[in-house]
């Protein structure tokens, strides 16, 4: 049984403790990730952007790097679902739509794997903090991802897990959205934040580092010390105490 | 140039006729496949199934007729018979100091011998005289008095259908409108009431079929509910039976 | 009354977006109503259940009749005809237009009282009625107000949504040629007291159209005010322009656009007046118009037809909840989107009706594609896929921003080659020396300057992810604990399914 990691940029480049976090995770359940080493980007930037003959140079990398996983795991609900438009990408190119619509049978958000493939809702983990969460919007509208993280989070112990205010808002981050229209972006990164600040928990948590990475930027840029994590990472720092 | 506004009408329908096939040509090519002009297989028609069996007993319509119409600001009686509706209507008239009340010429509302219970007020019956100015006769009227030929309960709304002798300004200009609804004409759903226009075909509908679900409202300023904008303010509905 | 004043507004959707994100009253505005709106659609859907149930089958239906169009549009033309309606077809915005004068000038009209439409909007209709001399006089509240403004609607559903109540009374106050208080009671009642002489003594109501069902060639009319009653009660002749793609088969498919409209708009069970009219008086009658025309525009409509990216475009029932549920659109309002039609619907649509993809403005590119709207949507198009599909054909006709695009082929190069891909991480992770304070990179220049005017960027670690991996791969393999054979049955079984065509587990088509 091959599972593979699909590392996604932000965390291979800015947080690779969320891929570790997830490599040391699904050891405890027997799944030991292969990681192949030739996978790049899913392509979303460009695809998004009206760029697809780029995008699908970019997906041929990952369609040839997880050709023979059984499962592919990432730790991003928008990368996953980059995914699921392979095969539109591809609709022209019948040898490449066959692998694009393999590719988004086999492809999971972490969550996902974790509670629906594995079975796992209660990881043991320990975690006495006040904690609110941020649903990011391809995961859980685009992939369904809404079920899962509240399985899991409702099972760690000691943690005081607080609704954030209009939660399901996009953060305002959106992929290039956030260069091209910066000021409309910067209104709801700052909006989401005071939501954030609202629940006065002490972390907020998600399942997509690109989301985070923008309101943890904004918490930063006003000096707030709420502390930003991704799931995984909770989940694993819970068990690790 | 057409001479008269007949003639005129006239060229614009051969006009609009001979453009009804190029449009309709134009459509069909667009789709690809040539002009369907046989009725087409609908599966999907009206409500999904498991709506259409469902249905309330007397009493819960009533109830929820109550509820709804009232949420919606509106005002709900409920009656024995049309000896109760008349001295209902005698006493409104009366603590309202309505001076101009317009009625429809229906057998029920003929019944209730209005004209001799409130010699006072200058009580007009729709289309009574063909040469009156019936529409004035209504816009000056503080009560307008109809009989609803249907109501829902599921949503709350009273449906009146126009006739010679059933004028749609009546339920309209008046200030306060009075519905009169026996209990037999109280269904459950929307559906039970619209499917009966499919039933009897287009020749047999009348012109203005009307759905009054409340008083007139508007929220469009700083989204600050106000009743009584354009149609009447105040509302009732005599339930009777 | 000054019908349809030109208003200027910038040229792109960034510079007005900038407009109204410095305009904090107006900011406030749509939050407030858009957020409550929101909340009681949210409501009515639940408490009414089986919400997407419902969605479907609203979908199902329209789907069905745009793609057998010609046949249910030519149904309501030959039944709306029986019944004594004048029918007309406009293939452009000028014909409809044309049309339109024809019938006010034929008829003398003096005045038009108009209820709330769309399509009368996008044909510019009130300044062209202007232009003959016949006072068009809108009598939706809050197209009232902005006709005063002389300005255009910002939402679907609540034109007026970005004036306050005092913005509101100083435009009345002028109208009435006397103070009126700022209370929303006393506003109404004064619209009311005017509008009502404007109702009896109007030569032609205007109307535009909710839903046309083909079977009885009737026009549905959903709203809360009683003026589109007034409208086509009162005054000789009637004229109702009408989108081609508004039809629906039949009455019991109203059933299905009666749930989900009222409820996707306002939250309400039904709107207070629902009507279905069907032809001109009758004979004896002594109400209603005794002339009455429908004019079928398509400006546009047929554009999407037959094209599998976009025709789902035309099952729009125009509810307004993809507005009030977008991010974007409640902190830029409605004119920010410079088109008749705003929020996420008008983001795609506004391109989509016209042809000329060159003049495109950046339109598309005012959404995070965060999918909300899709969400929203009661007959669930797919606005954030259209979204991209509009991008793409921008940049497939050649209209791409130069710069872009030579940033997008270098993003191809680099991300189309995991050695260069390697290459350009170590690349940011050395040249990054140069920002870096504190682990944090607060430059505002090059590309991070609008991110960073309101975001600090972490710096890369040391050590990618990949560059860990053969350290972090050899320490879990020394403490990995087996797979039990319960999980790897199950995981097996799964691959079996997906390999029969299975394993669906959530996402969209």
């Amino acid at each position: 049984m091959k599972v593979s990691l699909f590392i996604t940029c932000l965390s291979d480049a800015i947080y690779p403790r969320v891929g570790e976090a997830m490599v040391r995770l699904l050891a405890k359940y027997g799944v030991t990730l292969d990681f192949p080493d030739v996978q790049t980007c899913c392509g979303q930037p460009a695809y998004n952007s009206g760029y697809w003959k780029e995008a699908r140079e970019t997906a041929k990398t990952i369609l040839h790097a997880f050709e023979d996983s059984d499962f592919v795991i990432s730790p991003s609900g928008s990368c996953t679902g980059m995914i699921h438009h392979y095969p539109k990408l591809f609709e022209k190119e019948p040898e490449w739509l066959d692998r694009a619509e393999r590719l988004k049978r086999k492809s999971y958000e972490f969550t996902q794997f974790l509670v629906q493939v594995l079975g796992v809702t209660d990881v043991g983990a320990v975690f006495p903090h006040k904690v609110t969460y941020h649903p990011s919007c391809h995961g859980s509208r685009l992939l369904g991802v809404k079920a899962e993280p509240m399985e899991l989070m409702r099972h760690v112990k000691g943690m005081e897990l607080v609704p954030l205010p209009f939660a399901e808002d996009c953060c305002g981050f959106g992929g290039t959205f956030a260069v091209k229209m910066a000021d409309i972006s910067g209104a709801m990164v700052a909006e989401k934040t005071d939501h954030v600040l609202e629940t006065d928990a002490e972390v907020l948590v998600g399942l997509d580092m690109a989301c985070l990475m923008n309101i943890a930027g904004h918490l930063r840029y006003r000096n707030e010390p709420v502390r930003v994590m991704h799931l995984a990472e909770l989940l694993y720092e819970g068990v690790s105490r | 140039m057409a001479d008269t506004h007949k003639e005129w009408l006239e060229q614009l329908e051969e006009q609009s006729k001979a453009k009804q096939e190029s449009f309709m040509t134009g459509i069909a090519k667009k789709l690809g496949r040539s002009r369907v002009t046989e009725p087409p297989a609908h599966p999907f028609r009206g409500a999904p199934d498991f709506w259409r069996t469902f249905q309330w007993p007397l009493e819960e319509r009533i109830e929820r007729f109550t509820d709804h119409f009232k949420a919606a600001g509106g005002n709900v009686e409920r009656l024995s018979n049309l000896e109760d509706v008349k001295a209902f209507v005698v006493k409104l008239a009366a603590d309202m100091n309505a001076r101009y009340i317009i009625r429809q010429q229906e057998t029920e509302l003929d019944s209730l011998g209005l004209e001799e219970a409130l010699p006072e007020a200058n009580l007009s019956v729709w289309n009574s005289d063909p040469t009156e100015n019936w529409k004035a006769r209504a816009a000056e009227a503080d009560i307008g008095i109809v009989m609803a030929d249907y109501a829902a309960a599921y949503t709350g709304s009273i449906t009146v259908l126009s006739a010679a002798r059933k004028g749609r300004s009546v339920s309209l200009l008046p200030t306060v409108l009075i519905a009169v609804i026996p209990l037999e004409r109280l269904k459950t759903r929307l559906g039970e009431i619209l499917v009966q226009f499919d039933e009897r075909g287009r020749e047999q509908l009348p012109a203005g079929i009307h759905f009054i679900s409340g008083p007139s409202r508007s929220a469009d300023i700083e989204n600050d509910l106000t009743i009584g904008v354009h149609g009447p303010g105040i509302v009732y509905a005599l339930l009777v039976g | 009354m000054s019908a349809g004043k030109a208003v200027v507004r910038p040229g792109t959707v960034k510079e007005r977006a900038d407009l109204a994100l410095n305009d904090d009253f107006l900011r406030k505005a749509v939050r407030f109503t858009t957020e409550r709106l929101r909340g009681g659609k949210q409501k009515a859907a639940a408490e009414h259940g089986n919400w997407d149930e419902w969605r479907e089958r609203g979908r199902q239906i329209r789907l069905h009749t745009i793609a057998h169009l010609d046949y249910y549009l030519n149904l309501f033309a030959d039944n709306a005809r029986a019944n004594g309606v004048h029918v007309h077809f406009a293939e452009t915005d000028a014909e409809a237009v044309k049309l339109s004068l024809a019938i006010a000038e034929r008829r003398q009209a003096k005045t038009v009282v108009k209820s709330k439409s769309m399509v009368t909007e996008e044909l510019h209709l009130n300044a062209a009625l202007d232009s003959i001399g016949v006072e068009a006089i809108e009598t939706d509240l809050g197209e009232y107000i902005i006709q005063l403004a002389g300005e255009t609607p910002s939402h679907i559903i609540i034109p007026a949504i970005h004036k306050n109540r005092y913005q509101i009374a100083e435009l009345l106050s002028a109208d009435a040629g006397e103070e009126l208080l700022p209370d929303t009671t006393i506003l109404a009642g004064y619209v009311r007291k005017k509008l009502r002489e404007k109702f009896l003594e109007a030569d032609i109501g205007m109307t535009g159209c909710n839903f046309a069902i083909a079977e009885t060639g009737s026009m549905v009319l959903f709203e809360n005010e009683g003026n589109a009653r007034m409208v086509t009660t009162v005054p000789k002749t009637q004229i109702t322009l009408m989108g081609m793609e508004r039809i629906i088969p039949s009455w019991e498919d109203l059933e299905v656009m009666a749930t989900l409209l009222p409820r996707s708009a306002t939250g309400q069970k039904l709107t207070v007046y629902m009507s279905g009219i069907t032809g001109p008086r009758r004979e004896a009658d002594q109400d209603g118009p005794e002339e009455m025309h429908i004019i079928i525009v398509d400006n546009g409509r047929s554009l999407q037809l037959g094209d599998p990216e976009f025709q789902e475009l035309l099952n729009c029932i125009r509810c307004g909840a993809c507005l009030n549920a977008c991010p974007v659109y409640r902190h830029i309002g409605g004119h920010a989107y410079g088109g008749t039609y705003s929020g996420p619907i008008g983001a795609v649509l506004t391109p989509a009706l016209q042809k000329n993809v060159a003049e495109w403005d950046d339109i598309a590119n005012a959404s995070s594609l965060c999918g909300a709207c899709y969400e929203a949507c009661p007959v669930k198009i797919p606005l954030h896929d259209m979204l991209v599909y509009l991008r793409r054909r921008k940049v497939e006709s050649g209209h791409g921003n130069r710069m872009e695009s030579a940033g997008m082929k270098g993003f191809a190069a680099v991300a189309g080659k995991a050695t260069w891909f390697k290459g350009a991480i170590k690349l940011g992770q050395l040249g990054q020396k140069l920002v870096v304070r504190n682990g944090c990179i607060r430059i505002k220049a090059g590309p991070l300057k609008g991110w960073n005017s309101y975001r600090v960027t972490p710096s890369l670690p040391k050590q990618s992810f990949r560059d860990k991996w053969k350290t972090l791969s050899g320490e879990v393999q020394a403490e990995a604990m087996p797979l039990s054979a319960e999980t790897r049955s199950r995981m097996e079984q799964l691959v079996r399914e997906r390999e029969k065509g299975g394993g669906g587990h959530g996402g969209h088509a």
